[in-house]
């Protein structure tokens, strides 16, 4: 049979021959062998034309035979298999090819980096030694040991000068991503993500505004599974962010997600499974402790006791049975609403490839349940990265990556930072207070206790946060699909590339929520009753990218030159629709599309469109001769929708230079010294408003008419003025390598000023008839300076010990302001407020307060006393107290009373004894990293530090001042009580009195070191994996959060500043410490 | 194949340079922009209409009460300012603390009762309607030069008349009679002394009647919009605060003799009986519209007033209540014959039983209003207020009979009782004045008059009769603040509110009121 077919084969390829010498075609036939003399089957066998497009093929038999008709001479033939070297060979006059093929290992496992890292700016690639800007790159191994959800958590300190903090601990929750700091005192701050080479988009329109959500509802937007990514750069100097334009002007994160290399399918699997455990909180007051505060602290205001029939609460009756049961508990809320917080992490994902098509898929799984009650987020990911090789020319990528998250979140959020919040109210709910309520038996029910006011007052003042948690519905579920497609086109090779990239986006988010009657207690005639809403924004945006790169080859080899064209379009489109209703029958019925009650000014449906356009046209290029000077310039120009005709476009340019020193004579005989190279840029990148349509002046319409007649009105003024925010950075680095990389340094000196910042919502005067604009307000400095060493001190063949170090220091400083900007914000003559002023040219962050000096023990001591100490006397002869705001307020201070420092002697403590409490701008801040690596086990460690950090401890403030029904933590059993105590905790005084006034009393030094990460790796021996049939396996285990070094007392000083204006301080209101995590890992490969 | 790149940038830059800027041009999907507007007369009358809506429109920030950031609605503003300094009110137990200082004449600048946003949005409204309706005429062939001026006396008088509540409550406030209608238009601005400020409103009045509507066709759009008697009536309003007596008693007599209004029946007294109309409350508060109503903000069931929370008894949020003297001093009560009764009083301004500022909130004498309909109106202006003001100047242009007999006409509208009869001779100015002021407490009791009632009579003649003031304060503050109350009301200028706080810092041209400095 084989003999028969072969016969046949042979006599029908000489037919052939003949056919072919007739028209220059032949038939070829051949065998393909290995070393070893085996025939290899399936080998691929192509023919090839001049410029290497496939233009017929085969493969082989299990013989080893392959036979291919109508072949142009000219042509030529190319075989492939995995696990051999390719070989090409012209066809000329041949028609019989015996071939061996060699065995390839490079083409099998990892490829072996033999060039030096290449740099990504997201539109040409770069030699990493050659850059010109300052940028710095993460791989995807330092990123796979982290428990993050997203990249932005996994990047957590890794980086010098980027600054990434949660916005609270909860899953999904938003992360706060700066670079050197925010470049405006009213902006995001988010940073431009460019995934593959194009704009990602992060933000929503700012017109849209979610019923209830905040930013932490978009942090979906980010979800990029860290599994995929290959490598992140940071782009941080302004002439390096430059190309990026009009976005850039917060820096630039570039990531390249992982693309298919030849090779057998190699499957990955990797694990990531975590716990979390809650903290003790700061201790608070139990029931019976509380009731014993409460009526004190009532009965200090004037006197007149609380009255225990109207405040039941109090009363501990057994003859009332309701309110005894219900009211004489000792409720631990914060145990109520707590648990164990859990994570699991799975991602599969297959890569491999041929000579022509090479692939990377990925399926990912994301589960994780927060340590609040009713939070908790799932999310499914897939990615498939497709590369197809057309011909030595043309080349072609496409992607598509689907996320599907579903998020739930607490109704009011859970972060512990504000009142507002489940974990914030029960910090301060009532701790006598039952969470289920007793019938009027004193039988336990399994309804929640939440009556529709008491004491504490009533929704949103106060609720049952434990019933918030578990009754009321906060979903928001994502899904966003990222198809892309990328063709490649080498005009002249390896001169003249074009590429031209379409990428499309939509990313629908649906939020849905429903409050229902037993969470806020209240009567079913009020809108907070079963209230149900229901938001969806569909976005859906189209972006193209056009890319011509041109890279000759000189025959004067000291100079190379690289120059690129881009041009770049976007459309962004989002629809939205808001539906809120309330009242609904039952508290089943949680759709706003049940029909209930919508009359009223909080209820409502509206739904929108809202659409932008931009454009960007780059020219680039970097020179450089005999790798000593390198020049890099650019210039983009931009054009956005978001500007009125006057300002629409915008031209952003930069220059960088980089000097290689240890080039020139006098560096080259120091041997050790790899690379010493200086760099200096200039780049300006410009920003564009968060909001559509500004530039219009817009009438709108009410939803009711006067006299049966409508009625318009203007709802914006004209914005003639509005022009692009600009942010015009220096850099001046250093780059030192030496011992083989062995030691490397990276140095930087930045200052950015932007130009004409932009601020949302400035408050007018009122008699403008307006009440606040969007405007370019004035000019901001934001500079610094940063340091990164990575250093291997021991390098042998089995242990290796390596320590990165990072430090960085950033201030800001306002150097121009409009006169319509507030200069001060803070009142001094109320409780816990700071005053802080906007000095122009002094860095934020300074505020001012009263001296404390501890409390008043008794009449004596309220003697307002004058600078020589002795009592000041009135008119009369009378004795004169301290007070407090004379004439306007004129409180007299009683024993017990908080005592202040009277700086003047005046015996008036008012704004004239304010004095400087600190500067809550660390003066550095940073991280280290040691690392151990002994044989197959490496111990990585990472530790962040701040010093020289005012912070105001506002939970001391809050849970010590017994001001409000509030409880309070332990510290005030020992408050002032009775003349003659002598104590630092003031008297108890409900809704009266000055006793937390910003003072320093709360003002304290928040520098720590925090043992942040450790991680124990085991990488599997090879030959134990080949009896597992694996190909890689590697195991670890990290810890997060262990140890804290630090003189502040309270519970977490690793607090960011909130907002971006320039009288922001840290606030410290957190009540527990960070969660201890625990996270196991595992990655296999097969 | 350079030749092939040069032609290709080309041709890239040509695309690019035509192309993008129809593509970079987007408009609002909602809304109208300024490009679409001010072309019509419909726009125009709707514009008008906007800023009578507008003085109707909810706190923006209703679920901040009691915080700083709270902005109170415009119909709050005018019961706040005009009622809460006066001896009318009391706070409820959850009031705010603002709302307390308030009252305790403790006023800070940080009191969110004193910012007087709401006010200024409508003077730019009113000053976009003057600035940018002439533009019309010339584009719409239809609309007339007369209707023009009908629109435009509409805002001039709506102007002036925020003006005189800012001029009564803070004095000197910045005169803004520009639009802002653009970031071009923000600059700060000074404050303009009270008596150019007056100036201002009068020249404004003075513009606009000629040019006013005397009838709409409707009696709701004549109570609801500017007419000429309208104008009349608060001209008399600005020259009695001017103390202009003779310029007041002509613009009441316009007013009078346009046979327009009447005051609604109320009680009749045939002999030592009383005959009630039980439809009088009805008429002129729970529908309002009534043909005593000169000018009437039109709260209706699609946008109801704000008054409910504050003043329902139903309400925990209850903000203000009556002041408990007010039925034994002000109205008094008949304990002999409780069929004789002042009609104002219980079932009407307020309800006793409960304390409650009832005028807004009853829907009869002893039912309250469904929370649905709170539309009560509010009342800018009533025929009894042109009746009192004309005795007010009479009285102090010497003809005090003719005064005493107006007085006496309201009063028996309303059957006061004979205990209120200061009972003064034609020739007892200073008794026909305090005669004066009580009856307009009882006839105009939580209608926002109150407080300017008292600095107006107070102030008169460089505060001859600072006493009232003295006494007011001994009424409605607590106790032990009364004497610094009263010690800081010998400074003329607390009787003016402090410019807010945010104003101070947004606007650097305007200097505070010295008292509160």
């Amino acid at each position: 049979m084989k003999f028969y077919l072969n016969k046949k084969l042979i006599i029908f390829s000489f037919f052939m021959i003949l056919v072919a010498a007739a028209s220059a075609q032949v038939v070829i036939k051949g065998k393909v062998i290995d070393k070893a003399g085996k025939p290899i089957h399936g080998v691929s066998i192509s023919v090839l034309d001049a410029d290497g497009r496939i233009l017929t093929g085969a493969s082989s038999d299990l013989e080893g035979n392959f036979v291919i008709k109508n072949v142009d001479t000219k042509n030529k033939i190319s075989l492939s298999s995995i696990g051999y070297k390719t070989i090409t060979q012209n066809i000329g006059g041949r028609t019989t090819f015996n071939i061996t093929l060699e065995d390839s290992q490079t083409d099998l496992g990892e490829v072996v980096v033999v060039a030096r890292p290449n740099s990504n700016n997201g539109l040409v690639n770069i030699n990493e030694r050659n850059l010109t800007t300052a940028v710095q790159r993460i791989n995807a191994k330092e990123l796979e040991e982290m428990q993050a959800s997203s990249i932005d958590q996994a990047l957590q300190g890794r980086l010098s000068g980027v600054d990434i903090t949660a916005s609270s601990g909860d899953p999904g929750a938003a992360m706060n991503i700066r670079i050197r700091g925010v470049s405006s005192i009213n902006s995001t701050g988010i940073p431009l993500i460019i995934l593959d080479g194009m704009p990602y988009d992060t933000e929503i329109p700012g017109d849209f505004n979610f019923g209830t959500a905040d930013e932490q509802g978009y942090a979906q937007l980010l979800n990029i599974s860290p599994a995929d990514i290959k490598d992140i750069t940071v782009l941080k100097d302004a002439a390096a962010t430059a190309i990026w334009g009009s976005r850039a002007a917060n820096g630039v994160l570039v990531i390249t997600t992982k693309r298919g290399s030849v090779g057998k399918p190699s499957l990955n699997y990797t694990f990531k499974g975590s716990l979390s455990l809650v903290p003790e909180s700061i201790p608070l007051l139990n029931g019976d402790q509380y009731s014993t505060l409460m009526p004190e602290a009532y009965i200090n205001r004037n006197g007149s006791t609380l009255n225990s029939t109207v405040f039941r609460e109090f009363n501990y009756d057994p003859n009332d049975p309701y309110w005894y049961h219900n009211y004489s508990n000792n409720t631990n809320w914060i145990d109520a609403i707590s648990r164990t917080g859990y994570l699991q992490d799975h991602t599969l994902s297959l890569t491999g490839g041929g000579e022509k098509a090479k692939y990377f898929a990925s399926v990912g799984y994301f589960d994780q349940k927060g340590i609040t009650l009713g939070t908790d987020l799932q999310r499914i990911n897939t990615r498939i990265n497709l590369d197809y090789t057309v011909s030595d020319k043309i080349k072609f990528f496409t992607s598509i990556a689907y996320t599907h998250t579903d998020q739930s979140r607490n109704y009011l959020g859970s972060s512990s930072s504000s009142e507002s919040t489940i974990r914030g109210m029960a910090y301060i709910k009532m701790p006598n207070m039952s969470v289920f309520e007793y019938d009027a038996l004193g039988n336990l029910t399994t309804n929640y206790f939440s009556p529709a006011s008491n004491v504490q007052g009533q929704y949103s003042r106060i609720y049952n946060p434990v019933a918030m948690a578990d009754k009321a519905i906060y979903t928001v579920l994502g899904e966003r699909v990222v198809p892309r497609f990328q063709i490649n086109y080498d005009i002249i090779k390896k001169v003249l590339n074009a590429t031209f990239d379409v990428q499309f986006d939509i990313n629908n988010t649906k939020n849905s929520s429903f409050l229902p009657q037993i969470a806020t207690g209240r009567p079913n005639t009020e809108t907070v009753v079963n209230r149900a809403y229901d938001g969806d924004i569909d976005v859906f945006s189209v972006s193209t990218k056009t890319n011509l790169a041109y890279t000759p080859t000189l025959k004067n080899t000291n100079h190379t030159i690289l120059g690129f064209m881009t041009f770049l379009t976007n459309d962004y489109k989002a629809v939205y629709q808001e539906a809120m209703t309330s009242n609904t029958a039952s508290s089943l019925l949680v759709d706003p599309s049940v029909p209930s009650r919508t009359q009223n000014s909080e209820l409502k449906a509206v739904s929108g469109v809202n659409q932008s356009r931009s454009l960007g046209a780059i020219l680039g290029s970097q020179y450089s001769f005999k790798d000593k000077y390198i020049l890099n310039a650019s210039i983009r120009a931009d054009g956005n929708s978001r500007f009125g005709t006057d300002y629409r476009y915008g031209f952003f340019p930069s220059v960088s230079l980089r000097w290689r020193l240890s080039e020139e004579f006098f560096f080259k005989n120091i041997k050790s010294l790899d690379d010493l190279s200086l760099r200096a840029s200039y780049g300006i990148t410009g920003e564009i408003p968060r909001y559509d349509y500004l530039f219009y002046n817009t009438y709108s319409t009410y939803d009711y008419t006067y006299l049966g007649q409508s009625a318009i009105y203007p709802s914006r003024m004209e914005l003639k003025n509005l022009k692009w925010q600009s942010l015009h950075g220096v850099n001046i680095g250093a780059n030192v390598s030496l011992y083989k990389g062995r030691v490397r340094m990276d140095a930087e000196v930045y200052r950015n000023r932007t130009k004409d910042m932009f601020f949302d919502g400035l408050q007018l005067s009122g008699v403008t008839g307006f009440s606040s604009i969007f405007m370019n307000v004035g000019t901001m400095d934001n500079q610094g300076w940063e340091v990164a060493i990575w250093t291997q001190p021991v390098k042998k063949k089995d242990f290796i010990i390596g320590f990165d170090f990072n430090i960085s220091s950033n201030e800001n400083i306002i150097r121009e302001i409009s006169d319509l900007y507030p200069n001060s914000k803070g009142d001094v003559t109320q409780n816990g407020e700071y005053l802080r002023l906007l000095q122009i040219n002094n860095p934020f962050g300074s505020f001012y307060g009263y001296k404390f000096k501890g409390v008043y023990s008794d009449k004596d001591a309220t003697i307002a006393r004058g600078p020589d100490g002795k009592p000041i006397i009135g008119p009369n002869g009378q004795i004169i107290y301290m007070r407090f705001g004379y004439p306007t307020i004129d409180y007299i201070f009683q024993p017990g009373d908080a005592m202040y420092e009277d700086v003047n002697h005046d015996g008036n403590i008012n704004y004239m004894d304010v004095v400087y409490l600190g500067n809550s701008n660390p003066k550095l801040s940073g991280g280290f990293g040691p690392s151990v690596t002994y044989k197959n086990l490496k111990i990585t460690t990472f530790f962040n530090f701040r010093l020289n950090y005012d912070v105001v401890n506002g939970t001391k403030m809050n849970t010590s001042n017994m001001y409000r029904f509030d409880n309070q933590s332990t510290a005030v059993l020992r408050r002032w009580r009775k003349e003659g105590d002598i104590t630092d905790i003031p008297r108890g005084l409900i809704n009266g009195g000055y006793n937390w006034l910003g003072s320093d009393n709360y003002v304290e030094d928040a520098s720590f070191l925090r043992f942040r990460t450790i991680t124990a790796r085991y990488n599997f021996d090879k030959k134990i994996l080949d009896k597992l049939k694996f190909k890689a396996l590697s195991a670890y285990i990290t810890a997060e959060n262990l140890v804290t070094f630090t003189k502040y007392t309270g519970q977490d000083p690793e607090i960011s500043t909130r907002g971006a204006d320039p009288f922001r301080i840290a606030y410290d209101f957190s009540m527990t410490p960070p969660s201890r995590i625990v996270t196991l890992g595992l990655v296999a490969g097969f | 194949m350079k030749k092939t790149t040069v032609y290709f940038l080309l041709i890239l830059c040509l695309i690019f340079s035509s192309s993008c800027k129809k593509w970079l041009e987007l408009k609002p999907q909602d809304g109208i922009i300024k490009e679409e507007f001010w072309k019509t007369k419909e726009q125009v009358n709707a514009a008008v209409i906007g800023i009578y809506a507008s003085m109707m429109e909810s706190s923006p920030t209703p679920n901040d009460y009691g915080l700083k950031s709270y902005v109170p609605s415009l119909a709050e503003l005018f019961f706040v300012w005009g009622e809460c300094r006066g001896d009318n009110v009391a706070p409820a137990t959850l009031v705010s603390g603002d709302d307390i200082e308030l009252v305790n004449v403790n006023t800070q600048p940080t009191n969110v009762n004193t910012n007087w946003r709401p006010f200024y949005r409508i003077i730019n409204l009113c000053n976009t309607v003057i600035e940018k309706a002439p533009e019309v005429l010339a584009l719409d062939n239809t609309f007339t030069q007369t209707s023009l001026d009908n629109y435009l006396s509409e805002a001039h008088a709506v102007r002036a008349l925020m003006y005189f509540y800012l001029v009564r409550s803070f004095g000197d406030v910045p005169l803004k009679l520009t639009a802002t209608l653009s970031d071009r238009n923000i600059q700060p601005l000074a404050k303009s002394p009270k008596a150019q400020v007056l100036d201002q409103i009068v020249a404004d009045l003075k513009l606009a009647e000629p040019k006013a509507v005397t009838n709409y066709g409707s009696p709701a759009s004549d109570k609801g919009r500017i007419t000429k008697y309208t104008i009349n009536t608060i001209l008399a309003d600005v020259y009695l605060w001017m103390d202009k007596y003779a310029e007041a008693i002509t613009e009441c007599n316009k007013v009078i003799n346009s046979q327009r209004y009447g005051l609604i029946k109320g009680a009749t007294k045939i002999g030592s009986v009383v005959e009630y109309n039980p439809d009088w409350f009805n008429t002129l508060y729970y529908n309002g519209n009534s043909n005593e109503g000169i000018f009437e903000l039109q709260f209706d069931a699609q946008k109801l007033n704000p008054y409910f929370p504050i003043f329902s008894p139903s309400f925990s949020t209850r903000r203000w209540v009556m002041n408990p003297q007010i039925m034994d001093v002000v109205f008094t009560v008949d304990f002999t014959n409780d069929q004789n009764y002042d009609i104002r009083a219980d079932g009407a301004s307020v309800r006793a039983a409960t304390s409650s500022i009832w005028k807004y909130v009853g829907a009869s004498a002893t039912a309250l209003r469904a929370t649905d309909q709170s539309f009560a109106h509010w009342f800018f202006y009533r025929y009894a207020d042109v009746l009192l003001m004309k005795a007010e100047a009479l009285n102090e242009t010497g003809a005090g009979a003719e005064a005493l007999n107006i007085i006496y006409n309201v009063r028996k509208r309303a059957n006061a009782l004979d205990a209120t009869d200061l009972l003064p001779t034609p020739a007892d100015k200073t008794l026909i004045q305090d005669f004066i002021l009580q009856e307009r407490s009882r006839e105009f009791c939580f209608e926002g008059k109150r407080w300017y009632d008292i600095l107006r009579f107070a102030k008169r003649g460089n505060y001859t009769r600072l006493p009232i003031l003295l006494n007011a304060v001994s009424t409605s503050v607590p106790s032990n603040l009364q004497q610094s109350a009263q010690a800081k009301m010998l400074d003329y200028n607390s009787h003016y509110f402090p410019i807010y706080l945010s104003e101070m810092q947004t606007n650097n041209l305007l200097v505070q009121n010295p008292f509160y400095r």
